[in-house]
Protein backbone atom coordinates (compact mmCIF):
# COMPACT_ATOMS: atom_id res chain seq x y z
CA UNK A 1 0.00 0.00 0.00
CA UNK A 2 2.79 2.50 1.01
CA UNK A 3 4.58 1.58 -1.92
CA UNK A 4 1.41 2.53 -4.30
CA UNK A 5 1.06 5.81 -2.27
CA UNK A 6 4.63 6.65 -2.79
CA UNK A 7 4.59 5.32 -6.85
CA UNK A 8 1.38 7.67 -7.22
CA UNK A 9 3.25 10.35 -5.53
CA UNK A 10 6.35 10.70 -7.69
CA UNK A 11 4.27 10.33 -10.83
CA UNK A 12 2.45 13.39 -9.82
CA UNK A 13 5.50 14.93 -9.30
CA UNK A 14 6.63 14.20 -12.40
CA UNK A 15 3.22 15.24 -14.47
CA UNK A 16 3.74 18.46 -12.64
CA UNK A 17 7.07 19.19 -13.11
CA UNK A 18 8.70 17.43 -16.45
CA UNK A 19 6.55 19.76 -19.07
CA UNK A 20 7.92 22.90 -17.47
CA UNK A 21 11.44 21.05 -17.72
CA UNK A 22 11.22 20.25 -21.46
CA UNK A 23 9.91 23.53 -22.25
CA UNK A 24 13.05 25.45 -20.29
CA UNK A 25 15.72 22.85 -21.77
CA UNK A 26 14.70 23.05 -25.30
CA UNK A 27 14.84 26.78 -25.24
CA UNK A 28 18.69 25.87 -24.91
CA UNK A 29 18.59 24.49 -28.38
CA UNK A 30 20.72 25.21 -31.61
CA UNK A 31 18.49 23.36 -33.89
CA UNK A 32 15.81 25.31 -36.27
CA UNK A 33 13.41 22.76 -35.09
CA UNK A 34 12.18 20.73 -31.39
CA UNK A 35 13.85 17.75 -30.64
CA UNK A 36 14.36 16.17 -27.16
CA UNK A 37 17.53 16.18 -26.05
CA UNK A 38 18.49 18.85 -27.95
CA UNK A 39 21.11 18.53 -31.01
CA UNK A 40 23.36 20.73 -29.45
CA UNK A 41 23.11 24.08 -27.20
CA UNK A 42 23.08 27.35 -28.00
CA UNK A 43 21.29 31.12 -26.48
CA UNK A 44 20.00 31.69 -30.75
CA UNK A 45 16.06 31.32 -29.55
CA UNK A 46 16.63 33.87 -26.67
CA UNK A 47 18.20 36.05 -29.17
CA UNK A 48 15.68 35.60 -31.98
CA UNK A 49 13.01 36.24 -28.49
CA UNK A 50 14.55 39.82 -27.79
CA UNK A 51 14.81 40.85 -31.87
CA UNK A 52 11.60 40.37 -32.62
CA UNK A 53 9.57 43.03 -32.05
CA UNK A 54 6.10 41.91 -31.41
CA UNK A 55 7.57 39.32 -28.84
CA UNK A 56 9.76 42.27 -26.85
CA UNK A 57 6.71 44.27 -26.83
CA UNK A 58 4.58 42.04 -25.14
CA UNK A 59 6.83 41.05 -22.77
CA UNK A 60 7.83 44.60 -21.53
CA UNK A 61 3.76 44.92 -21.66
CA UNK A 62 3.46 42.49 -19.65
CA UNK A 63 5.71 44.07 -16.62
CA UNK A 64 3.88 47.00 -17.21
CA UNK A 65 0.75 45.59 -16.52
CA UNK A 66 1.65 43.32 -14.27
CA UNK A 67 3.41 46.50 -12.00
CA UNK A 68 0.52 48.70 -11.84
CA UNK A 69 -1.99 45.99 -11.53
CA UNK A 70 -0.31 44.42 -8.51
CA UNK A 71 0.39 47.83 -6.91
CA UNK A 72 -3.01 49.25 -7.49
CA UNK A 73 -4.64 45.88 -5.83
CA UNK A 74 -2.05 45.70 -3.23
CA UNK A 75 -3.06 49.29 -2.14
CA UNK A 76 -7.06 48.39 -2.62
CA UNK A 77 -6.58 44.96 -1.30
CA UNK A 78 -4.92 46.47 1.95
CA UNK A 79 -7.48 49.04 2.40
CA UNK A 80 -10.43 46.36 2.20
CA UNK A 81 -8.80 43.86 4.52
CA UNK A 82 -8.03 47.13 7.61
CA UNK A 83 -11.83 47.68 6.40
CA UNK A 84 -13.42 44.39 7.46
CA UNK A 85 -10.65 42.41 9.02
CA UNK A 86 -12.13 42.03 12.26
CA UNK A 87 -15.67 42.55 11.50
CA UNK A 88 -18.09 40.09 12.00
CA UNK A 89 -22.12 39.60 10.73
CA UNK A 90 -24.08 38.46 7.48
CA UNK A 91 -23.08 41.77 6.01
CA UNK A 92 -19.21 41.92 6.28
CA UNK A 93 -19.02 38.26 5.34
CA UNK A 94 -20.98 39.18 2.24
CA UNK A 95 -18.65 42.40 1.44
CA UNK A 96 -15.51 40.05 2.43
CA UNK A 97 -17.22 37.43 -0.28
CA UNK A 98 -17.13 40.27 -3.02
CA UNK A 99 -13.71 40.76 -2.19
CA UNK A 100 -12.78 36.72 -2.52
CA UNK A 101 -15.27 35.81 -5.18
CA UNK A 102 -12.70 36.63 -8.30
CA UNK A 103 -10.69 33.82 -6.76
CA UNK A 104 -13.09 30.56 -7.82
CA UNK A 105 -15.01 32.70 -10.49
CA UNK A 106 -14.58 31.14 -14.25
CA UNK A 107 -12.03 33.92 -15.08
CA UNK A 108 -13.48 33.66 -18.99
CA UNK A 109 -16.87 35.20 -17.84
CA UNK A 110 -15.25 37.91 -16.48
CA UNK A 111 -12.86 38.65 -19.25
CA UNK A 112 -16.15 38.54 -21.52
CA UNK A 113 -18.54 40.68 -18.83
CA UNK A 114 -15.41 43.34 -19.07
CA UNK A 115 -15.15 43.42 -23.09
CA UNK A 116 -18.85 43.81 -23.19
CA UNK A 117 -19.25 46.52 -20.31
CA UNK A 118 -16.01 48.16 -21.60
CA UNK A 119 -17.68 48.44 -25.19
CA UNK A 120 -21.06 49.38 -23.93
CA UNK A 121 -19.37 52.64 -21.99
CA UNK A 122 -17.91 53.90 -25.44
CA UNK A 123 -14.37 51.75 -25.08
CA UNK A 124 -11.78 51.63 -23.03
CA UNK A 125 -8.00 51.67 -23.96
CA UNK A 126 -6.88 48.03 -24.22
CA UNK A 127 -3.48 48.91 -21.80
CA UNK A 128 -6.06 50.12 -19.46
CA UNK A 129 -8.48 47.09 -20.09
CA UNK A 130 -6.05 44.42 -18.79
CA UNK A 131 -4.93 46.38 -15.75
CA UNK A 132 -8.52 47.25 -14.34
CA UNK A 133 -8.88 43.18 -15.30
CA UNK A 134 -5.66 41.82 -13.25
CA UNK A 135 -6.15 44.27 -10.47
CA UNK A 136 -9.99 42.61 -10.15
CA UNK A 137 -8.27 39.38 -10.45
CA UNK A 138 -5.05 40.17 -7.83
CA UNK A 139 -7.04 41.79 -5.63
CA UNK A 140 -8.34 38.48 -3.31
CA UNK A 141 -4.92 37.51 -2.99
CA UNK A 142 -4.34 40.45 -0.90
CA UNK A 143 -7.17 40.66 0.90
CA UNK A 144 -6.41 37.03 2.23
CA UNK A 145 -3.02 37.36 2.89
CA UNK A 146 -3.18 40.94 4.04
CA UNK A 147 -6.54 40.03 6.18
CA UNK A 148 -4.59 36.96 7.67
CA UNK A 149 -1.95 39.26 8.97
CA UNK A 150 -4.11 41.60 10.34
CA UNK A 151 -5.76 39.07 12.46
CA UNK A 152 -2.52 38.70 13.65
CA UNK A 153 -1.74 41.89 14.96
CA UNK A 154 -2.90 42.42 19.12
CA UNK A 155 -5.09 44.64 18.69
CA UNK A 156 -4.07 46.52 22.03
CA UNK A 157 -1.45 47.83 19.95
CA UNK A 158 -3.81 49.62 18.11
CA UNK A 159 -5.60 50.59 21.45
CA UNK A 160 -2.46 51.79 22.87
CA UNK A 161 -1.76 53.72 19.84
CA UNK A 162 -5.05 54.99 19.61
CA UNK A 163 -4.68 56.33 23.61
CA UNK A 164 -1.63 58.19 23.16
CA UNK A 165 -3.71 60.27 20.78
CA UNK A 166 -2.03 58.94 17.53
CA UNK A 167 -4.56 60.05 14.58
CA UNK A 168 -5.66 56.86 12.78
CA UNK A 169 -3.43 57.47 10.03
CA UNK A 170 -0.33 57.57 12.19
CA UNK A 171 -1.38 54.26 14.00
CA UNK A 172 -1.56 52.69 10.82
CA UNK A 173 1.85 53.41 9.58
CA UNK A 174 3.80 53.30 12.95
CA UNK A 175 1.75 50.20 13.97
CA UNK A 176 0.24 48.43 11.87
CA UNK A 177 2.03 48.73 8.69
CA UNK A 178 5.43 46.93 10.05
CA UNK A 179 3.38 43.97 11.23
CA UNK A 180 1.13 43.62 8.36
CA UNK A 181 3.66 44.03 5.27
CA UNK A 182 4.96 40.41 5.04
CA UNK A 183 1.22 39.81 4.12
CA UNK A 184 1.25 43.04 1.55
CA UNK A 185 4.02 42.23 0.24
CA UNK A 186 3.40 38.26 -0.52
CA UNK A 187 -0.04 39.31 -1.94
CA UNK A 188 1.61 42.06 -4.02
CA UNK A 189 4.06 39.56 -5.31
CA UNK A 190 1.22 37.15 -6.27
CA UNK A 191 -0.78 39.40 -7.85
CA UNK A 192 2.21 40.37 -9.92
CA UNK A 193 2.92 36.78 -10.91
CA UNK A 194 -0.96 35.88 -11.88
CA UNK A 195 -0.84 38.81 -14.23
CA UNK A 196 2.08 37.60 -15.52
CA UNK A 197 0.98 34.35 -17.07
CA UNK A 198 -2.95 35.25 -17.03
CA UNK A 199 -4.73 34.52 -19.89
CA UNK A 200 -8.38 34.21 -19.27
CA UNK A 201 -9.63 37.88 -19.37
CA UNK A 202 -6.50 38.97 -21.16
CA UNK A 203 -7.89 36.58 -24.12
CA UNK A 204 -10.69 39.36 -24.37
CA UNK A 205 -9.08 42.16 -23.65
CA UNK A 206 -6.00 42.16 -25.92
CA UNK A 207 -6.09 43.56 -29.27
CA UNK A 208 -4.60 44.40 -32.24
CA UNK A 209 -0.78 45.79 -31.13
CA UNK A 210 -1.16 45.22 -27.55
CA UNK A 211 -1.10 41.49 -26.58
CA UNK A 212 0.64 40.10 -23.44
CA UNK A 213 3.33 37.67 -23.49
CA UNK A 214 1.04 34.71 -22.57
CA UNK A 215 -1.35 35.56 -25.13
CA UNK A 216 1.45 36.30 -27.95
CA UNK A 217 2.85 32.62 -26.88
CA UNK A 218 -0.44 31.04 -27.69
CA UNK A 219 -1.09 32.48 -30.97
CA UNK A 220 2.43 31.56 -31.98
CA UNK A 221 1.68 28.36 -30.84
CA UNK A 222 -1.87 28.36 -32.51
CA UNK A 223 -0.71 29.95 -36.01
CA UNK A 224 2.85 29.25 -36.50
CA UNK A 225 3.77 26.11 -34.64
CA UNK A 226 6.88 24.41 -34.18
CA UNK A 227 8.95 27.51 -33.58
CA UNK A 228 11.69 27.37 -30.81
CA UNK A 229 11.16 31.11 -30.37
CA UNK A 230 8.51 30.48 -27.51
CA UNK A 231 10.54 27.81 -25.83
CA UNK A 232 12.37 31.05 -24.91
CA UNK A 233 9.97 33.26 -24.33
CA UNK A 234 8.33 30.88 -21.92
CA UNK A 235 11.61 30.00 -20.36
CA UNK A 236 12.30 33.42 -19.63
CA UNK A 237 9.18 33.51 -17.89
CA UNK A 238 10.55 30.67 -15.69
CA UNK A 239 12.91 32.34 -14.75
CA UNK A 240 11.21 35.55 -13.88
CA UNK A 241 9.09 33.51 -11.97
CA UNK A 242 12.46 31.10 -9.95
CA UNK A 243 14.04 34.75 -9.45
CA UNK A 244 10.48 36.25 -8.02
CA UNK A 245 10.58 33.39 -5.93
CA UNK A 246 13.70 33.28 -4.27
CA UNK A 247 13.28 37.23 -3.46
CA UNK A 248 10.47 36.42 -1.62
CA UNK A 249 11.51 33.52 0.65
CA UNK A 250 14.26 36.48 1.68
CA UNK A 251 11.46 38.76 1.88
CA UNK A 252 8.77 36.77 3.49
CA UNK A 253 9.59 32.99 3.68
CA UNK A 254 8.63 30.14 2.38
CA UNK A 255 6.08 29.35 4.85
CA UNK A 256 3.77 32.66 2.46
CA UNK A 257 4.83 32.13 -1.12
CA UNK A 258 3.24 28.35 -0.67
CA UNK A 259 0.25 29.24 1.73
CA UNK A 260 -0.70 31.94 -1.12
CA UNK A 261 -0.72 29.41 -3.81
CA UNK B 1 -14.75 62.72 23.29
CA UNK B 2 -16.33 59.12 23.13
CA UNK B 3 -18.31 60.28 20.21
CA UNK B 4 -15.77 62.15 18.61
CA UNK B 5 -13.41 59.15 18.75
CA UNK B 6 -16.03 56.86 17.09
CA UNK B 7 -16.92 59.79 14.40
CA UNK B 8 -13.51 59.51 13.34
CA UNK B 9 -13.11 55.73 13.62
CA UNK B 10 -16.43 55.62 11.53
CA UNK B 11 -14.95 57.79 8.99
CA UNK B 12 -11.84 55.61 8.56
CA UNK B 13 -13.94 53.13 7.96
CA UNK B 14 -15.58 54.50 5.25
CA UNK B 15 -12.55 56.11 3.96
CA UNK B 16 -11.47 52.95 3.68
CA UNK B 17 -13.99 50.97 2.53
CA UNK B 18 -15.34 52.85 -0.12
CA UNK B 19 -12.61 52.58 -2.86
CA UNK B 20 -12.26 48.79 -3.08
CA UNK B 21 -15.92 48.52 -2.59
CA UNK B 22 -16.51 50.53 -6.06
CA UNK B 23 -13.47 49.30 -7.88
CA UNK B 24 -15.08 46.06 -7.36
CA UNK B 25 -18.63 47.26 -7.47
CA UNK B 26 -17.40 49.22 -10.91
CA UNK B 27 -15.58 46.46 -12.53
CA UNK B 28 -16.65 43.25 -10.74
CA UNK B 29 -20.81 43.87 -10.31
CA UNK B 30 -21.67 46.00 -12.75
CA UNK B 31 -20.47 44.16 -16.00
CA UNK B 32 -22.01 40.95 -14.81
CA UNK B 33 -24.95 42.04 -14.34
CA UNK B 34 -24.98 44.17 -17.67
CA UNK B 35 -23.79 40.74 -19.28
CA UNK B 36 -26.84 39.62 -17.69
CA UNK B 37 -29.06 42.41 -19.51
CA UNK B 38 -26.98 41.74 -22.98
CA UNK B 39 -27.90 38.09 -22.39
CA UNK B 40 -32.05 38.37 -22.70
CA UNK B 41 -31.34 40.09 -26.23
CA UNK B 42 -31.70 39.27 -29.47
CA UNK B 43 -28.39 39.61 -32.02
CA UNK B 44 -28.03 43.05 -33.92
CA UNK B 45 -25.54 43.79 -36.95
CA UNK B 46 -25.10 46.82 -36.19
CA UNK B 47 -25.27 47.40 -32.23
CA UNK B 48 -23.90 45.19 -29.27
CA UNK B 49 -27.16 43.40 -28.92
CA UNK B 50 -30.84 44.26 -30.43
CA UNK B 51 -33.63 46.30 -29.11
CA UNK B 52 -35.98 42.93 -27.91
CA UNK B 53 -36.37 41.61 -24.92
CA UNK B 54 -36.11 37.92 -25.64
CA UNK B 55 -35.12 34.65 -23.57
CA UNK B 56 -34.36 32.97 -27.17
CA UNK B 57 -30.51 32.78 -26.70
CA UNK B 58 -31.63 30.73 -22.95
CA UNK B 59 -34.20 28.76 -24.60
CA UNK B 60 -32.05 27.75 -27.80
CA UNK B 61 -29.34 26.19 -25.01
CA UNK B 62 -31.53 24.53 -23.40
CA UNK B 63 -33.56 23.46 -26.36
CA UNK B 64 -30.44 22.55 -29.00
CA UNK B 65 -28.65 19.23 -28.79
CA UNK B 66 -26.11 20.70 -29.84
CA UNK B 67 -25.72 22.21 -27.36
CA UNK B 68 -26.83 19.10 -24.62
CA UNK B 69 -23.73 17.18 -26.12
CA UNK B 70 -21.32 19.60 -25.62
CA UNK B 71 -22.68 20.91 -21.52
CA UNK B 72 -22.78 16.57 -21.08
CA UNK B 73 -19.02 16.73 -22.50
CA UNK B 74 -17.87 19.73 -20.49
CA UNK B 75 -19.40 17.97 -17.39
CA UNK B 76 -17.87 14.41 -18.35
CA UNK B 77 -14.52 16.19 -18.87
CA UNK B 78 -14.81 18.17 -15.44
CA UNK B 79 -16.03 14.97 -13.61
CA UNK B 80 -12.70 13.20 -15.28
CA UNK B 81 -10.39 15.26 -14.06
CA UNK B 82 -11.74 15.76 -10.43
CA UNK B 83 -11.61 12.41 -9.97
CA UNK B 84 -7.88 11.76 -11.48
CA UNK B 85 -6.51 14.69 -9.40
CA UNK B 86 -8.97 13.43 -6.63
CA UNK B 87 -6.93 10.03 -6.46
CA UNK B 88 -3.37 11.64 -7.11
CA UNK B 89 -3.51 14.17 -4.86
CA UNK B 90 -4.86 12.16 -2.18
CA UNK B 91 -1.70 10.33 -2.34
CA UNK B 92 0.00 12.81 -2.54
CA UNK B 93 -0.94 15.19 0.34
CA UNK B 94 -0.86 11.69 2.38
CA UNK B 95 2.47 10.95 1.39
CA UNK B 96 3.54 14.45 2.27
CA UNK B 97 1.65 15.64 5.21
CA UNK B 98 3.42 13.04 7.83
CA UNK B 99 6.91 14.56 6.77
CA UNK B 100 8.70 17.13 9.26
CA UNK B 101 7.81 20.82 8.29
CA UNK B 102 10.51 22.18 6.92
CA UNK B 103 11.10 18.79 4.37
CA UNK B 104 6.85 19.38 3.68
CA UNK B 105 7.12 23.42 2.76
CA UNK B 106 9.95 22.32 -0.08
CA UNK B 107 8.05 19.72 -1.39
CA UNK B 108 4.84 21.91 -1.59
CA UNK B 109 7.08 24.32 -3.13
CA UNK B 110 7.70 22.36 -5.81
CA UNK B 111 3.77 22.01 -6.66
CA UNK B 112 3.03 25.38 -5.90
CA UNK B 113 5.51 26.71 -7.59
CA UNK B 114 4.78 25.38 -11.03
CA UNK B 115 1.06 27.21 -10.34
CA UNK B 116 2.82 29.87 -10.91
CA UNK B 117 3.94 29.41 -14.72
CA UNK B 118 1.09 30.45 -17.02
CA UNK B 119 -0.74 27.44 -18.26
CA UNK B 120 -0.22 28.49 -21.52
CA UNK B 121 3.82 27.40 -21.37
CA UNK B 122 2.62 24.43 -19.02
CA UNK B 123 -0.18 23.11 -22.32
CA UNK B 124 2.97 23.93 -24.49
CA UNK B 125 5.08 21.21 -22.27
CA UNK B 126 2.42 18.72 -23.64
CA UNK B 127 2.49 19.69 -27.10
CA UNK B 128 6.33 19.06 -27.19
CA UNK B 129 6.08 15.64 -24.92
CA UNK B 130 3.15 14.31 -26.85
CA UNK B 131 3.20 16.05 -30.35
CA UNK B 132 3.90 14.78 -33.90
CA UNK B 133 7.78 15.51 -33.30
CA UNK B 134 7.31 15.24 -29.45
CA UNK B 135 9.58 13.44 -27.03
CA UNK B 136 6.88 10.08 -27.06
CA UNK B 137 6.89 9.78 -30.37
CA UNK B 138 10.98 10.24 -31.34
CA UNK B 139 11.86 8.44 -28.50
CA UNK B 140 9.33 5.18 -29.93
CA UNK B 141 10.50 5.83 -33.20
CA UNK B 142 14.12 6.05 -32.44
CA UNK B 143 13.79 2.06 -30.67
CA UNK B 144 11.99 1.26 -33.90
CA UNK B 145 8.84 0.32 -31.74
CA UNK B 146 6.16 2.71 -34.48
CA UNK B 147 6.91 4.04 -38.24
CA UNK B 148 4.58 6.54 -37.74
CA UNK B 149 3.90 9.15 -35.06
CA UNK B 150 1.30 8.15 -32.87
CA UNK B 151 -1.86 10.90 -33.01
CA UNK B 152 -1.49 11.68 -28.98
CA UNK B 153 -3.01 15.02 -29.04
CA UNK B 154 -6.32 16.54 -30.09
CA UNK B 155 -8.83 14.28 -27.98
CA UNK B 156 -10.30 14.64 -25.01
CA UNK B 157 -8.01 12.14 -23.51
CA UNK B 158 -5.33 14.72 -23.63
CA UNK B 159 -7.55 17.48 -22.80
CA UNK B 160 -8.39 15.64 -19.71
CA UNK B 161 -4.82 14.46 -18.87
CA UNK B 162 -2.64 17.71 -19.53
CA UNK B 163 -5.67 20.06 -17.09
CA UNK B 164 -5.69 17.26 -14.39
CA UNK B 165 -1.89 17.88 -14.29
CA UNK B 166 -2.22 21.67 -14.52
CA UNK B 167 -4.62 21.89 -11.49
CA UNK B 168 -3.24 18.75 -9.42
CA UNK B 169 -1.53 21.32 -7.00
CA UNK B 170 -4.69 22.89 -6.38
CA UNK B 171 -5.91 19.88 -5.50
CA UNK B 172 -2.28 18.56 -3.15
CA UNK B 173 -2.67 21.85 -0.90
CA UNK B 174 -6.33 21.74 -0.67
CA UNK B 175 -6.00 18.06 1.27
CA UNK B 176 -3.00 18.80 2.92
CA UNK B 177 -4.19 21.80 4.74
CA UNK B 178 -7.30 19.90 5.79
CA UNK B 179 -4.74 16.70 7.18
CA UNK B 180 -2.74 18.66 8.66
CA UNK B 181 -5.90 20.13 10.66
CA UNK B 182 -6.78 16.82 11.90
CA UNK B 183 -6.03 16.15 16.08
CA UNK B 184 -3.31 12.72 16.23
CA UNK B 185 -5.75 11.75 19.11
CA UNK B 186 -8.59 10.94 17.18
CA UNK B 187 -6.10 8.42 14.80
CA UNK B 188 -4.86 7.27 17.55
CA UNK B 189 -8.39 6.75 18.93
CA UNK B 190 -8.95 4.69 16.54
CA UNK B 191 -6.30 2.23 16.62
CA UNK B 192 -6.25 1.82 19.85
CA UNK B 193 -9.96 0.57 19.49
CA UNK B 194 -7.70 -1.73 17.11
CA UNK B 195 -9.62 -0.68 13.96
CA UNK B 196 -7.08 -1.32 10.90
CA UNK B 197 -5.36 1.01 8.88
CA UNK B 198 -8.25 0.60 6.41
CA UNK B 199 -11.10 1.61 8.70
CA UNK B 200 -9.28 4.31 10.32
CA UNK B 201 -8.66 6.08 7.10
CA UNK B 202 -12.67 5.46 5.86
CA UNK B 203 -14.04 6.07 9.05
CA UNK B 204 -11.82 8.47 10.55
CA UNK B 205 -9.28 10.40 7.87
CA UNK B 206 -11.76 10.84 5.12
CA UNK B 207 -14.33 12.02 6.96
CA UNK B 208 -11.91 14.90 9.01
CA UNK B 209 -10.62 15.47 5.47
CA UNK B 210 -13.37 16.25 3.37
CA UNK B 211 -13.38 20.07 3.94
CA UNK B 212 -10.55 19.75 1.99
CA UNK B 213 -11.85 17.43 -0.50
CA UNK B 214 -14.81 19.12 -0.98
CA UNK B 215 -12.70 22.92 -1.69
CA UNK B 216 -9.67 20.49 -3.62
CA UNK B 217 -12.56 19.13 -6.12
CA UNK B 218 -14.54 22.38 -6.39
CA UNK B 219 -11.65 24.50 -7.48
CA UNK B 220 -10.70 22.06 -10.27
CA UNK B 221 -14.07 21.93 -11.50
CA UNK B 222 -14.46 25.69 -11.69
CA UNK B 223 -10.77 25.80 -12.92
CA UNK B 224 -11.48 23.83 -15.71
CA UNK B 225 -14.46 25.65 -17.24
CA UNK B 226 -12.46 28.25 -17.87
CA UNK B 227 -9.72 26.61 -18.99
CA UNK B 228 -9.97 27.76 -22.97
CA UNK B 229 -6.14 28.21 -23.70
CA UNK B 230 -5.47 24.76 -22.48
CA UNK B 231 -8.37 22.88 -23.93
CA UNK B 232 -7.89 24.44 -27.18
CA UNK B 233 -3.77 24.14 -27.24
CA UNK B 234 -4.38 20.01 -26.59
CA UNK B 235 -8.04 19.24 -27.62
CA UNK B 236 -7.43 20.88 -30.99
CA UNK B 237 -10.03 22.75 -32.92
CA UNK B 238 -12.33 20.11 -32.68
CA UNK B 239 -12.80 19.43 -29.25
CA UNK B 240 -15.08 21.63 -27.82
CA UNK B 241 -16.27 22.52 -24.71
CA UNK B 242 -18.84 25.12 -23.33
CA UNK B 243 -16.26 27.62 -23.18
CA UNK B 244 -14.89 26.99 -26.42
CA UNK B 245 -18.27 28.15 -27.94
CA UNK B 246 -18.41 31.54 -25.67
CA UNK B 247 -15.04 32.33 -27.16
CA UNK B 248 -16.88 30.88 -30.90
CA UNK B 249 -19.68 33.12 -30.29
CA UNK B 250 -17.35 36.27 -29.78
CA UNK B 251 -15.58 35.75 -32.69
CA UNK B 252 -18.61 36.20 -34.63
CA UNK B 253 -19.89 39.01 -32.88
CA UNK B 254 -22.60 37.35 -31.24
CA UNK B 255 -22.65 39.44 -28.11
CA UNK B 256 -26.15 38.12 -26.69
CA UNK B 257 -25.40 34.34 -27.56
CA UNK B 258 -21.59 34.53 -25.60
CA UNK B 259 -23.66 36.24 -22.98
CA UNK B 260 -26.35 33.63 -22.41
CA UNK B 261 -23.36 30.76 -22.68
CA UNK B 262 -21.43 32.36 -19.78
CA UNK B 263 -24.85 32.34 -17.48
CA UNK B 264 -25.08 28.64 -18.74
CA UNK B 265 -21.31 28.13 -17.30
CA UNK B 266 -22.38 29.67 -14.56
CA UNK B 267 -25.56 27.60 -13.87
CA UNK B 268 -23.23 24.75 -14.26
CA UNK B 269 -20.64 25.80 -11.80
CA UNK B 270 -23.35 26.63 -9.18
CA UNK B 271 -24.84 23.43 -9.77
CA UNK B 272 -21.45 21.16 -9.39
CA UNK B 273 -20.62 23.17 -6.57
CA UNK B 274 -24.20 22.60 -4.66
CA UNK B 275 -23.62 18.66 -5.37
CA UNK B 276 -20.43 18.77 -4.07
CA UNK B 277 -20.93 20.41 -0.94
CA UNK B 278 -24.05 18.07 -0.61
CA UNK B 279 -21.93 14.88 -1.44
CA UNK B 280 -19.17 15.56 0.77
CA UNK B 281 -21.02 18.30 3.49
CA UNK B 282 -17.73 19.46 4.69
CA UNK B 283 -19.61 21.71 7.37
CA UNK B 284 -19.67 18.73 9.39
CA UNK B 285 -15.99 18.58 9.96
CA UNK B 286 -16.77 22.45 11.44
CA UNK B 287 -19.28 21.71 13.25
CA UNK B 288 -21.87 22.92 11.29
CA UNK B 289 -23.77 20.63 9.42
Amino acid sequence: MRGILIALTGFAYVVVLLPILIVVVTAFSASEFFAFPPKGLSLRWFEAFFASESMRGAFIRSLQIATISSMVATILGTMASMAIARRKGTLFNLVQGLFLAPLIFPAIVLGLSLLIFYKSIGGVPDFLGLVIAHCVLGLPFVVRSVTSSLLAVDPALEEAGQSLKASPIAVFIFIITPLIWPGMLAGGIFAFILSLGELNTALFLTGPGVTTLPIEIFSYLQFQGGQLVIAAASAIQVFMIIAIVLIAERLVGLKRIVRSG
Amino acid sequence: MGSGLSMNRQTAFWALLAPPLLFVGIFFVVPLLNLFWVSLHGASSSELFGSDLTGENYYRILTDSFYHTIILRTLWAGLSIMLLCLVLGYATAYVIAPLPPRTRLIMLLFLVAPLMVSNVIRAYGWIAILGRQGVVNSMLRSTGLIDGPLLLLNSFEAVAFGLMTILLPYMVVSIINALNAIDRQYIEAAQSLKANPFRTFIEVVWPLSSPGVASGTLLVFLLTLSAYVTITLLGGPRMKLLVSLVFDAVSGFRWPLAAALSFALLALALVVAGLILALLRPGRVQGRG
